[in-house]
């Protein structure tokens, strides 16, 4: 991202001596904008600008890596549908330091289970948070060197105790945890932990400006890898503090906002801190810890996320494979239609109504619909007739009918001859296949 | 796409003339109509109606028959800027100032002034020494109107950048400057000022004005025109900014897009 030439001129002693060779100080920051020069050609210009201005050229926000491929920041953008959300929100589960050996087990055992396999799509729970509530350091380093070899999932350490962290994290180091909380308190020897272990930190405050505060008294240590916690637990306050974080850190490069935000739900009932981590994942936060670690609590929220960090320029696509409705057998009916996700969906929606178990195959088009895909050469009588024979249908039913959408009616002789089966032409909209299918 | 309707001007015969016997009734006559072609605001200007010692007169009686009649907000147009402050005063939506060159004396009277009555500016890109034949000048110039919005306090939304669009038929090789002007002037600052042209002046004493003006409208907006001061009612001009808009991707379309642009 370039910098403007308001935001260079800003940055300029303003003292319009021309020793760049150029008049004034507002037009070499126009030349500097427009690439024609170099700021080395200033001999006025101040440490202090010359990190602004290196600074104000790196991403809005910083992306930070830690544990098995979590992956927070790096985001562009305020609306998904302006570009694309990149980096899924880390969702993390919280395990007490004060539950017994054989809970802590039980309950990583969980969070080890959580796996899904929906509509085509693989969801896992990210990690887990080790929470420092028995105030005891050594029991807490314990606890998370039991956790650390119990999964294998990315782990957040957090305590209130400089101490208990200095016990916890050094023997999980290589593992790269997330670690915290550094507050105004504490954050000297926090920080100075993590950038020792080279670990990424949570710096936490109460509100924005606190925060503010904070982040640059964490800098001044030498250290960048950090994750922001505007101290909030209430829903409300926390989506403003999280919109004000995103916005000002993309809308005004507002340096000390350039990192990640880590967000924690405060609801006790777990179908309120779903909703609540919800709100969460929809407004910018980059991870989450939640308590709850029940299967059917969590699949909603992993669906979420799926969801909203979709490319929106990219079209959903629905798996090319030969798809069941209802309870089939030989004969039912068999369609043809295009694995875009908005058409397969129109078909399989319709073919359900129509109450006649059916075989939908949905032919590889890159996601296209069936109009776009036939007038891009995507939707040959050759490409589905070698999709037919791949998908096993043969074998499926004992007739040789195959329907295909009205609107590429044209294929139908190529179709047939290619393949020996009888081409149906159905209706041009999928509306129209309940009253089709009763005429079969 | 801001459209700003050019018909209250003392250089037309019936404005000239109701302002000289304190006529109202073309004024009405006028907001009205523009109004109904689809301008967002109206721009008033005396002409050399009057005399220069009383047009803050004038122009405060301007402002109020006009708003007896419409709420559209104004965009004052004067070289005399004790008329304009006499105007802003009454002004019961915030106004536009029109206009201010990057002559520092005049910066120094015109911005604090826009900022104290939450008027939006036009700044234009020229000084004492008129106007910039390329484009690199007229970006100078406007960089100067930048950094003085940012020095006065002025938002960057609220400064419409007029790179000053010349007559076709006598400065031709003006036309191509002044759009790469208005591409260079959107990367200025972030957010980016806004932009304006006073687009009937391209196509001044050639055959087929409107032909020209629409089509230079639609050049003019690609590279990232935010507003123009224009005939608001010819249909085929507004009907091009309408189909730009929905060409740019900044209204979201609809069948009756034309009509949606009209009446917002």
């Amino acid at each position: 991202m370039g910098l403007t030439g308001l935001e260079i001129y800003k940055q300029l002693p303003k003292k319009n001596c021309g020793e760049c060779g150029t008049p004034t100080c507002l037009a070499f920051a126009m030349a500097l904008a427009a690439g024609k020069g170099s700021l080395d050609a200033c001999p006025h210009v101040t440490d202090a600008a010359r990190e602004a201005l290196d600074s104000a050229s790196a991403p809005p926000i910083k992306a930070i890596k830690f544990g098995s491929g979590s992956i927070l920041g790096d985001e562009t953008v305020l609306f998904r549908h302006d570009k694309t959300f990149y980096h899924p929100t880390t969702i993390l589960i919280q395990v007490s330091d004060t539950m017994s050996d054989d809970e802590i087990a039980a309950k990583v055992a969980e969070i080890n289970d959580l796996e899904y396999d929906r509509v085509g799509l693989h969801y896992s729970l990210d990690g887990v948070a080790v929470v420092n509530e028995s105030g005891d350091a050594a029991r807490f380093a314990a606890v998370v060197a039991a956790v650390a070899k119990a999964t294998e999932k990315s782990m957040v350490i957090l305590s209130n105790s400089a101490e208990a962290l200095k016990a916890a994290v050094p023997q999980v180091a290589e593992r790269k945890p997330l670690i915290g909380s550094a507050t105004a308190d504490n954050y000297e020897a926090i920080v100075n932990l993590a950038k020792e272990q080279a670990v990424p930190v949570i710096l936490k405050a109460d509100g924005l400006d606190a925060l503010n505060d904070l982040v640059e008294k964490a800098q001044a240590l030498g250290y960048k890898e950090f994750v922001l916690d505007p101290g909030s637990r209430t829903p409300s306050q926390s989506l403003a503090n999280f919109t004000h974080l995103r916005r000002l850190a993309i809308k005004k490069k507002f340096r000390p906002f350039g990192y990640p935000v880590i967000a924690f739900t405060s609801k006790s009932e777990p179908l309120d801190e779903i909703l609540e981590a919800s709100v969460y994942v929809t407004k910018y936060a980059s991870a989450i810890v939640i308590k709850t670690s029940i299967k059917a609590h969590l699949l909603p929220l992993l669906t979420l996320r799926q969801n909203i960090y979709t490319d929106p320029q990219k079209p959903i696509q629905v798996e090319p494979t030969l798809h069941v409705v209802g309870d089939v057998n030989e004969d039912s009916p068999f369609y043809i239609t295009t694995n875009f996700s908005l058409t397969y969906y129109s078909v399989e929606g319709e073919v359900e109504a129509s109450k006649i178990p059916s075989y939908i195959l949905p032919i590889d088009t890159d996601g296209t619909s069936v109009l776009t895909a036939y007038a891009a050469g995507k939707y040959e009588p050759d490409k589905i007739a070698a999709a037919m024979e791949a998908s096993g249908i043969a074998d499926k039913v004992k007739h040789r009918n195959v329907i295909i959408p009205g609107y590429v009616a044209v294929i139908s002789g190529k179709l047939q001859e290619l393949t020996g089966w009888k081409v149906i032409v159905g209706p041009r909209e999928s509306s129209g296949i309940v009253s089709f299918a009763r005429t079969l | 796409m801001i459209i700003i309707g050019e018909r209250i001007n003392g250089m037309f015969k019936d404005i000239g003339e109701a302002l000289r016997n304190k006529d109202p009734k073309p004024f009405q006559h006028w907001a009205l109509k523009q109004q109904e072609g689809g301008a967002h605001y109206l721009d008033v200007n005396s002409g050399p109606a009057v005399p220069t010692e009383e047009r803050p007169e004038a122009y405060k009686w301007m402002v109020n028959v006009i708003q007896e009649v419409s709420d559209l907000p104004l965009c004052l147009d004067s070289t005399n800027y004790d008329a304009i402050e006499e105007g802003l005063k009454l002004c019961k939506r915030p106004a536009m100032i029109n206009s201010c060159p990057a002559e520092r004396a005049k910066i120094e009277r015109v911005f604090p002034m826009a900022v104290q009555y939450n008027a939006s500016l036009i700044g234009l890109t020229m000084d004492k020494k008129g106007i910039p034949k390329d484009a690199e000048n007229r970006v100078a110039f406007a960089m100067e109107l930048v950094a003085a919005a940012d020095e006065f306090g002025l938002p960057m939304e609220e400064l419409y950048i007029d790179p000053l669009i010349l007559p076709v038929n006598v400065a031709q090789e003006h036309a191509p400057e002044v759009l790469e002007s208005l591409r260079q002037i959107k990367t200025l600052a972030n957010p980016a000022p806004r932009t304006v042209l006073g687009l009937s002046n391209v196509s001044q004493k050639s055959p087929d004005r409107h032909l020209i003006n629409r089509t230079y409208l639609a050049m003019a907006m690609a590279v990232g025109l935010d507003a123009a001061i224009v005939d608001a009612n010819d249909d085929a001009l507004v009907d091009a900014a309408a189909t730009a808009q929905i060409l740019l991707n900044k209204s979201i379309y609809a069948d009756s897009y034309l009509k949606v642009f009209r009446t917002r």
